[in-house]
């Protein structure tokens, strides 16, 4: 196996195979590493129900087997989870895990020798507590009574205990106000081919369709990982033919399309930004939790954004807010951690890129992307 | 590699869930699927870690196992005198536990005493945050920001569907349309539409309360009222029969003498003055945090994450603690003679909540009973200046923040010629303290402050201001 390499693959282990999405294949594969030694420990999701799982690192081979799968629903970010812990670690990563994970490897939090990122195709996830509401409102259906969800051919479908599937097209549902969070819907990373090994259900046709994964090899750990888990016995694969290719190309191309249109919609040019985004953060109350939950931050605890800020100081805007929009200047991937844990819903993911796009631009600098050095970690005199 | 407990954040009662991480030092992490606040934390929640300290049982300053100080703390209890202090910060089991070991002396910190019976269920149990995000008028006599921050973000959700937000308080708030001096609270215009937030804790005024209850009650409008502890609204619901004593009448029974012994059940003794503390013979804290250095007995248990039990929101929602440490209850069970079943007790707090499983994403319906109309008139505040303690869970907690500082406006900046990056003198009854100012929409004759400078006389002080 090498580099540049596609496969269509299926866990070998039955519970597995039905439990986890599409045949089960990243979870063997994470398995298998930890199995065989290649990695000291794996990131999984452990799963609380359907709409709460919380990440956690282990060395426990069957708490992998047992672990949630992907759920669309549980928008983490695994970056920060391994920063800064010099682990051997294998784990799942959606585009904005990767992106993360590579940049907190520029600022040496990780190594990425040691990392084996196995990458998930992903067209976006959801916030729970809105997923909960939109099931009641927009489904008519009890958050409890729901048994998996899947996404396909631009639907939601959520399948209940009884057995009956509810199905709602995503442009609807994101009409509503309801669906993807507002960073997945402009993402324009939807197969990571950033990381080790790219999997996901695009691309899988015929009668494996939703009992196998589509893989991609993207670098040579990524190879590693999966021939040690055909190796192991975890896992088998096959070449994928060429209908489902072409048809994995095409979804990429149409959901990296929509996201470029939601990128245009959202981020439209404006006049006096200055009272913009000081009327957008005049809410803020200092709790430090948008730092702290950043993935691609690894400055820790002394920072120049919270040394250089007092609650006691008056400015119109804080100096912590200035001082992160420039750090995140060449830096923010907009995955939407910070939206998310703002206690008084400052958009901030948003703020972040109105911030950082005309910059990442101007530089031709997509953070996370390559191993391409941080255009602001160094800045000469004749730039 | 790492224990994650599934746990809700004691700084207040809104009922914030999160994770706490043990990795050999504690991270919190965000539990984005918590009905009550989405995952997402105030500046206390995130300083959690700051909090959960390890704590280790001791006795006048020997460390010791928790029995033996449990033993102890009995002991002495014995000799009568005793005063049993829980503000709430704990579980619904542990606090029924508490009730049968306090029967002599049960203070919960507020002064149910002071207000009608009748209004009893409202001031213990507030209303869904779902109706506060539907009300069509808001009136706060509350600081959000400092005080219950996660009520913002339902703040701005009401707003953006079009209430109007009226804020009686001394600062001008951005998130109302329109601020009200609390000295002119009678200009305060109510309807059947209005909501108004106040809150209730072992600090706040009689008169003030009273007057809350009253405006509500003659405009027809809905009341609500937020609490500091982790537990509060579980404690009064359990409460309800018991004889139950203020923060003040505790304070007043200590300074006469006919209290010599407190006992604290996850509350922080500090909260009382110091030099009321001084009086006492035996300060007994139970907790499982470093909450206390003044305590001749620490019975040290496991933190409020680690424990199994049952907490009671704002709104009424039970939710259940993530972790299976009971060994507050055996304490408590050292201390009454007898040992207490975690089983039974919560049972009987189902019952009492009137529930039959603990699930946080439903609230119970409660019997909200009108009360009769009250004749309420607050005392006019005397003094000059004034200096308002905005409570909030870093001072219920005694935990260090980014606060030492108060505000005050422009005018008073300029009237007392204060320099830029200088400080204001505060003098009150004899002390005086110096402290670092930042300007702020104030009105004029008010500082403000979110920090315990040890000068305060209750929510209001009088005090001088100068140069």
């Amino acid at each position: 196996m090498q580099k540049g390499e596609m496969y269509v693959g299926w866990s070998t282990k039955e519970d597995v195979r039905k439990r986890g999405g599409s045949g089960g294949l990243v979870t063997s594969m994470l398995a298998a590493a930890l199995e065989k030694k290649l990695v000291d420990a794996v990131v999984v999701l452990k799963k609380i129900n359907e709409f709460e799982a919380v990440p956690i690192i282990t060395s426990d081979v069957n708490e992998v087997l047992n672990s949630a799968g992907s759920l669309h629903s549980v928008p983490s970010n695994f970056a920060k989870l391994i920063a800064d812990r010099n682990l051997k670690v294998a784990l799942p990563a959606k585009g904005c895990d990767t992106r993360a994970i590579i940049e907190q490897g520029k600022r040496n939090a990780i190594n990425l020798d040691n990392t084996y990122i196995v990458g998930l195709n992903c067209g976006g996830s959801m916030h729970p507590v809105v997923t909960r509401e939109m099931l009641e409102v927009m489904y008519k259906i009890k958050p409890e009574d729901v048994h998996g969800e899947e996404i396909e051919k631009g639907k939601l479908i959520f399948e209940t205990k009884d057995g009956k599937e509810h199905a709602i097209t995503i442009d609807e549902l994101e009409e509503k106000g309801y669906g993807r969070r507002e960073s997945c819907r402009y993402c324009t990373i939807k197969v990571p081919n950033n990381s080790d090994i790219a999997c996901g259900n695009w691309g899988v046709t015929g009668d494996l369709a939703g009992k196998a994964t589509f893989v991609e090899i993207n670098s040579d750990k990524g190879a590693k990982l999966l021939q040690n888990a055909v190796d192991a016995g975890y896992v088998q694969v096959q070449k994928p033919d060429e209908k489902g290719v072409a048809m994995r190309a095409k979804i990429k191309g149409v959901m990296e399309d929509l996201g470029k249109k939601w990128k245009a919609k959202i981020f439209v040019p404006m006049d006096n930004r200055l009272e913009f985004f000081r009327k957008e953060l005049e809410n803020c109350i200092d709790c430090g939790a948008c730092k702290t939950v950043c993935p691609t931050c690894s400055c820790g605890e002394v920072s120049k954004c919270t040394e250089f800020h007092m609650r006691g100081d008056a400015y119109k805007m804080s100096m912590y807010h200035l001082v992160r929009f420039t750090h995140l200047a060449d830096a923010c991937i907009g995955c939407g951690q910070c939206s998310d844990v703002c206690p008084v819903d400052i958009p901030l993911t948003r703020l972040y890129m109105m911030f950082a796009n005309p910059i990442q631009e101007q530089l031709k600098y997509e953070p996370g992307m390559d191993m391409r050095k941080p255009p602001y970690f160094e800045v000469k005199l004749n730039d | 590699m790492s224990n994650v407990y599934s746990t809700i954040c004691p700084g207040c009662n809104f009922g914030c869930g999160l994770y706490i991480r043990e990795n050999g030092a504690i991270d919190i992490d965000f539990r984005k699927s918590s009905p009550a606040n989405a995952g997402k934390l105030c500046r206390f929640g995130m300083n959690l870690p700051k909090l959960y300290a390890p704590v280790k049982s001791m006795i006048d300053g020997k460390e010791v196992t928790l029995e033996d100080a449990a033993k102890e703390a009995a002991k002495r209890i014995s000799a009568g005198s005793t005063a049993f202090l829980s503000f709430g910060n704990t579980t619904c089991e542990e606090l029924l536990a508490f009730q049968k070991v306090a029967t002599s002396y049960l203070c919960t910190g507020v002064n149910f005493d002071a207000l009608p019976k009748d209004t009893y269920q409202t001031l213990s149990v507030g209303i869904p945050y779902s109706e506060i995000e539907a009300a069509k008028h808001i009136v706060l006599f509350i600081d959000p920001y400092e005080q219950y921050p996660l009520i913002v973000r339902r703040l701005l959700s009401a707003k953006k569907k079009g209430a109007k937000i009226t804020a009686v308080w001394w600062k001008a708030l951005p998130i109302a349309n329109e601020t009200i001096k609390p000295a002119d609270v009678s200009k305060l215009q109510l309807s059947k539409d209005s909501l108004i937030i106040s809150d209730f804790h072992p600090m706040s005024d009689a008169d003030q309360v009273k007057n809350v209850l009253a405006l509500a009650k003659n405009a027809g409008a809905r009341v609500t009222f937020l609490k500091p502890f982790a537990n509060s609204t579980g404690a009064y619901i359990l409460s309800k029969d018991a004889k139950q004593k203020s923060h003040g009448a505790l304070v007043d029974d200590i300074n006469k003498g006919t209290i010599k012994t407190l006992f604290c059940l996850e509350s922080d003794p500090s909260i009382l003055p110091a030099e009321t503390l001084a009086k006492l013979t035996n300060i007994i804290v139970q907790s499982g945090s470093a909450i206390s250095d003044k305590a001749n007995i620490i019975i040290a248990h496991e933190p409020l994450y680690k424990k199994k039990g049952t907490l009671i929101n704002n709104e009424g929602r039970a939710q259940a603690l993530g972790g299976a440490g009971t060994n507050g209850l055996d304490a408590l069970g050292i201390m009454a003679g007898a040992k207490f079943e975690f089983n039974a007790l919560h049972e009987s707090v189902k019952k009492a909540i009137g529930i039959s499983t603990v699930d946080e994403f439903t609230v119970p319906k409660y019997d909200r009973p009108a009360y009769s109309a009250i004749q309420a008139a607050p005392k006019p505040f005397e003094a000059k200046t004034a200096l308002v303690s905005v409570y909030n869970p870093f001072m219920w907690f005694n935990l260090a923040d980014d606060n030492d500082f108060v505000e005050l406006n422009l005018n008073t900046v300029r009237s007392l010629k204060l320099l830029k990056g200088g400080t204001l003198k505060i003098k009150s009854n004899g002390s005086s303290i110096e402290k670092k100012f930042k300007v702020a929409p104030v009105q004029d004759n008010v500082i403000i402050s979110a920090k315990k400078f040890g000068i305060e006389k209750g929510m209001l002080t009088p005090v001088e201001i100068l140069r």
